[in-house]
């Protein structure tokens, strides 16, 4: 039968539809390509196929007509694909399955198939209905972006790689320069401790002495700052504390009364070692001078927050110091330049009776 | 305060060596020993009687303070073992039964107030004075005072 004998095809299902039935007339000329097999029969075999499936097959119609399905299938058809149309065949039911076939002349297309069964009035299924649709490019497309996606995802992968062996050669860096600066730190410490037990001077013992304690508080300052988890800030709330309560326990006076009132403080990390300092001249200075001579009294530190700002309050109940005194000293030059280096303020005030020193700077705006 | 310990000093860099000793001695305490490695340690004679023991945890001759630590545990039970270290990370969450530790870089005066706090606690525990900050105490100083 030739092609223009079309109108005629579905005369062979001599079934209660054919000639002159108008839906018969449209699955005859859809250009969806659509096939009809007969499960009664042998193999199951396509007993009626439409135009627009010789078309997409490459095969004539008595190529087509006679044989199961699958003729179609190839080498690179997924079996697993098969089985399901097999299992949906055999249970009655209909499966949408994307498809690898082959068209005569050996070339692949990806075939969206659609199998339904059609059932008679009895629930008897009569014929399978299958339409196809070549949905080539829409799977190539997919195919492009699943391996472009691959190709990203092991690009990405191997970035993250990269980077991640980068941090961990930083971090291993970071340790090894910070257990440098420990070991320094702590040998510097040793050295000048060491120096200053042999000199008889106690003019110069005593000056050692005070390079010796500000080279300790600046080893406090690096042991809590590397301490701590988070290295963009610094508690100078804690640091005071712990500093009070090492200069005035190490100098054996228990005749000092301590009253500290502390809370977390925190500042930029950058600002740690100038803000330690500002603190050990102030407190080193209160110990040696309100207190000399074995006077007692109650050494107070306040840390408060104000705003935006930290406060801490160092005060005595000594002599007090005439001005003129305090600025010949290379502690009250050191707090002046460390203080502006730390946008921090520091004010003398009498406490009647002793000094009260008041240090002001920036809270840090690290988040906590 | 009239009780002198008898410390034990196990560090391989000989300056901080030199000057905790100098802390010791000028805290008023005696200095047993001094050792780099655990091999030093071993060599010591069991008829000693230290009551503290500073421990560094990195020691020469590629050994540690931690087995340095067992083997004053097993032949000194009563010191007490302080380590002195920049490595804290490197302490087992149980200290290997050590009492204590004192990270580097260390202050004179945060030394100096811990062998005050130790010495108070060896011969009237529980120590009068609170515990200096520079001065970590392990759950075992608490067990041992206690």
């Amino acid at each position: 039968m030739k092609q223009r004998d079309d109108w005629h095809l579905t005369d062979a299902l001599e079934y209660d539809h054919g000639r002159g039935d108008p839906f018969a007339a449209a699955v005859r000329a859809t250009r969806m390509p659509m096939v009809i097999t007969d499960p009664a029969q042998p193999d199951n075999p396509i007993v009626f196929c439409n135009v627009a499936f010789q078309r997409l097959t490459g095969y004539a119609r008595e190529e087509i007509v006679g044989r199961n399905c699958r003729f179609l299938q190839g080498p690179d058809t997924d079996p697993a694909k098969i089985t399901a149309i097999r299992h949906a065949i055999k249970a009655g039911h209909a499966i949408d399955v994307d498809l690898l076939n082959y068209r005569k002349d050996g070339t692949t297309f990806w075939n969206a198939l659609y199998l339904s069964p059609v059932r008679d009035a009895d629930g008897i299924v009569r014929f399978f209905f299958a339409s196809q649709f070549d949905v080539t490019d829409r799977v190539e497309a997919q195919t492009i972006i699943n391996d472009q996606k691959l190709l990203v995802e092991r690009e990405v992968e191997r970035r993250t790689a990269d980077l991640r062996a980068a941090l961990e050669a930083k971090t291993i860096l970071l340790h090894e320069v910070d257990h440098r600066v420990k070991n320094n730190l702590t040998m510097i410490g040793s050295l000048l401790r060491l120096q200053v037990r042999t000199i008889d001077d106690p003019s110069v013992a005593a000056k050692l002495e005070s390079m010796l304690e500000r080279v300790d508080a600046l080893a406090v300052v690096h042991r809590q700052l590397y301490q701590s988890s988070d290295i963009a800030r610094f508690d100078i709330g804690g640091f005071a504390e712990s500093l009070v309560s090492d200069v005035v326990g190490s100098s054996g006076r228990s005749d000092i009364v301590l009253d500290i009132k502390p809370q977390p403080l925190f500042i930029d990390a950058e600002n740690a070692s100038a803000l330690g300092l500002i603190l050990n001249e102030i407190l080193t200075n209160a110990v040696k001078h309100a207190f000399a001579d074995g006077r007692s009294g109650t050494l107070s530190l306040k840390v408060e927050r104000e705003d935006d700002q930290g406060i801490i309050r160092i005060c005595d109940d000594g002599p007090g110091m005439p001005s003129a005194q305090r600025s010949k000293s290379i502690g009250t030059a050191l707090i002046t330049r460390l203080a502006r280096q730390a946008r921090a303020e520091a004010t003398w005030n009498d406490n009647r009776p002793g000094t009260c020193v008041t240090i002001a700077f920036p809270r840090s705006e690290a988040p906590s | 305060m009239s009780d002198i310990m008898e410390v034990l000093v196990v560090e391989d860099e000989m300056l901080l060596a030199m000057d905790i000793e100098a802390m010791i001695e000028d805290s008023g305490h005696h200095v047993l020993a001094g050792a780099a490695s655990l091999q030093d340690v071993e060599a010591l004679p069991d008829s000693l009687n230290p009551q503290l023991a500073f421990v560094d945890i990195h020691l020469a001759q590629n050994s540690n303070g931690l087995d340095v630590c067992s083997y004053i545990r097993s032949h000194w039970p009563d010191a007490l073992i302080i380590f002195v270290t920049a490595n804290v990370a490197k302490i087992p969450a149980d200290f290997s039964g050590a009492h204590g530790v004192i990270a580097k870089p260390f202050s004179h005066a945060g030394v100096v107030n811990a062998i005050k706090y130790l010495a108070a606690g060896v011969f009237d525990p529980p120590p009068s004075i609170p515990r200096p900050p520079s001065l970590l105490a392990s759950p075992h100083l608490k067990a041992r005072w206690e």
